[in-house]
């Protein structure tokens, strides 16, 4: 049994909403194991991003924890740790290559290994031909590649993914679940990928976290039996994946039904 | 050039031709000046193109004490210090406070207070201390440029996304890093739209100082003034000009700063 890199335990979010308290996060526990990746998969507004937010540190939680590797986050965060985020943090002021290089550059690599890091990921990334333009002139698939690349171009053993390619097309969608799989069958980082799209959730996963409506609750822990490496185009078309998506359609579809 | 732009040009040329050929036409008849209401359109009063040249020859030659580019570069030269000194020290004051919402809050009262004051009511005050040299138009100046390029600065520094500043701090950047990569270019973007106005007003305070700071302080507003005491329409058009032509090319060299360091903006990629 590997170990557990993150443990949430009892996590609760309360927000102050007109005088009111209102739980957006209602006592939230899972793990996450070495080199897992994991999905949190719920409605919208269940509290899922405040999830990530409460184990990258950025938000503080009301009652309950976070620990990554045994260390209680509160506030800063974890050097191991690299983020995602749904928009686009480019910065739009340096092109693609200063971009990807510049958490190489806060962390005082050395200027040549810098340049031949930035190069092996703009080649992964497929942004070859592109390192001197500024983000404006990019498409939003392609941003979101310079921040991907740019996160894992510091090499962090936990990444936090906040629905990052939650603004872009299916097509270009699909296209970046596959390189996504790419680079993590590469390194085996750990992994919490938040999505509202259950599919994108099956694709990528070890396990999905199925959260409740707001207050989100963990309503379920669902295991995906598919084999790695996947090859998300194929694996739509299996009947293994349709059995996961109906099983995990059941459980939270039941969430969307009562809602009436 | 586009036959566009040639068309534009081509109007452009026109009104001007147009315009100062009616000058020179209409202050060379009599009897207009002598109609009710329009004694104005006389040499005395608004002056003539030709008796511009004139003066301008004879104020570019070394027949004067103080020729007109001597007075130019003084007006330039105290234009350029305030607004280099209004620039910076109004964008670290801007920085500092808009990242720093106690001081800010602290200081509010004081700046608004400060910046509602004309800055006219201050040309005495400003003479009396630094005399009636550079220096004092350098003061008002800055006076002015301070405020323009702080409150824009400000609003730049305290709008930086909270999210930009979220990433930099997971790939490992820590406050001065954040500070220098993130925050600093962010609020330059609002700092760069103070510029040209900050170039313009640079020059206002600086004409007015020249206005009381006899010659001393030298410049085109002295020029003005003194033609003023001497009833010469000549001298004070050839000083309107050239404060005009000056106010262009400095706006010029600003927007084409402005156009380089800001090139990542999409507004400011040419072509495509």
């Amino acid at each position: 049994m590997p170990r557990s890199r993150i443990v949430v335990r009892d996590l609760t979010k309360t927000f102050r909403d007109d005088g009111r308290e209102v739980a957006a996060v209602d006592d939230v526990a899972f793990e996450v194991r070495d080199q897992e990746f994991i999905a949190l998969v719920g409605p919208s507004g269940c509290g899922k991003s405040t999830i990530l937010n409460m184990i990258g540190g950025l938000v503080t939680p009301s009652a309950g924890a976070v620990e990554i590797d045994g260390v209680r986050v509160t506030g800063a965060a974890p050097r191991q740790v690299g983020y995602v985020f749904q928009k686009d943090t480019v910065f739009p002021w340096r092109t693609v290559a200063r971009n990807i290089a510049v958490g190489l550059e806060y962390r005082g690599v050395p200027a040549p290994e810098q340049a031949r890091r930035v190069r092996d990921a703009i080649g992964l990334a497929g942004l070859a031909g592109f390192e001197d333009a500024f983000p404006a002139t990019l498409s939003g698939g392609m941003r979101q590649r310079v921040a991907l690349m740019r996160t894992l171009v510091v090499e962090p053993e936990i990444l936090l993914m906040d629905e990052p390619f939650g603004a872009l097309d299916t097509h270009t969608k699909i296209t970046l679940h596959a390189e996504l799989l790419a680079l993590w069958e590469a390194r085996h980082q750990t992994v919490v990928f938040v999505t509202h799209d259950l599919s994108e959730a099956i694709t990528l996963a070890d396990r999905i976290v199925v959260m409740t409506r707001r207050p989100g609750r963990v309503k379920e822990i669902h295991e995906v039996k598919l084999r790695r490496p996947r090859d998300v185009i194929k694996l739509r078309e299996s009947e293994a994946y349709a059995r996961e998506y109906g099983a995990v359609w059941h459980v939270l579809g039941a969430e969307f039904a009562d809602r009436a | 050039m586009t036959s566009e732009r040639a068309r534009i040009w081509l109007w452009r040329v026109v009104i001007l031709i147009v315009l100062v050929g009616a000058w020179e036409w209409l202050t060379g008849i009599k009897a207009i000046s002598r109609t009710p209401g329009l004694y104005w359109i006389d040499p005395f009063f608004v002056s003539r193109p030709s008796l511009i040249v004139k003066r301008f020859a004879y104020l570019a030659s070394d027949q004067v004490r103080l020729s007109i580019w001597q007075m130019a570069l003084s007006t330039v030269q105290s234009t350029l210090w305030g607004f280099v000194v209004g620039v910076s020290t109004g964008f670290a004051a801007g920085l500092t406070l808009g990242r720093n919402a106690r001081l800010a809050s602290v200081f509010e009262p004081y700046i608004i207070a400060f910046n509602s004051l004309p800055r006219i009511a201050l040309v005495p005050l400003i003479t009396m201390i630094f005399g009636f040299g550079l220096l004092a138009k350098i003061v008002l100046a800055w006076t002015i440029v301070f405020f323009i390029v702080f409150f824009n600065t400000f609003q730049g520094a305290r709008s930086v996304d909270a999210d930009l500043i979220h990433s930099a701090r997971f790939l490992g950047g820590s406050d001065r890093q954040i500070m220098r990569t993130v925050i600093v270019p962010s609020a330059l973007a609002w700092t760069f739209a103070s510029l040209t106005p900050s170039i313009s007003f640079a020059l206002i305070g600086v004409v007015v100082g020249e206005f009381l700071g006899g010659e001393s302080g030298g410049g085109l507003g002295y020029l003005i003034i003194q033609s003023l005491g001497t009833l010469n329409a000549g001298d004070m058009m050839v000083a309107l000009i050239s404060l005009g032509v000056i106010g262009i090319v400095m706006a010029l060299g600003i927007k084409q700063l402005e156009t380089r360091l800001l090139r990542w903006r999409p507004e400011y990629r040419r072509g495509a």
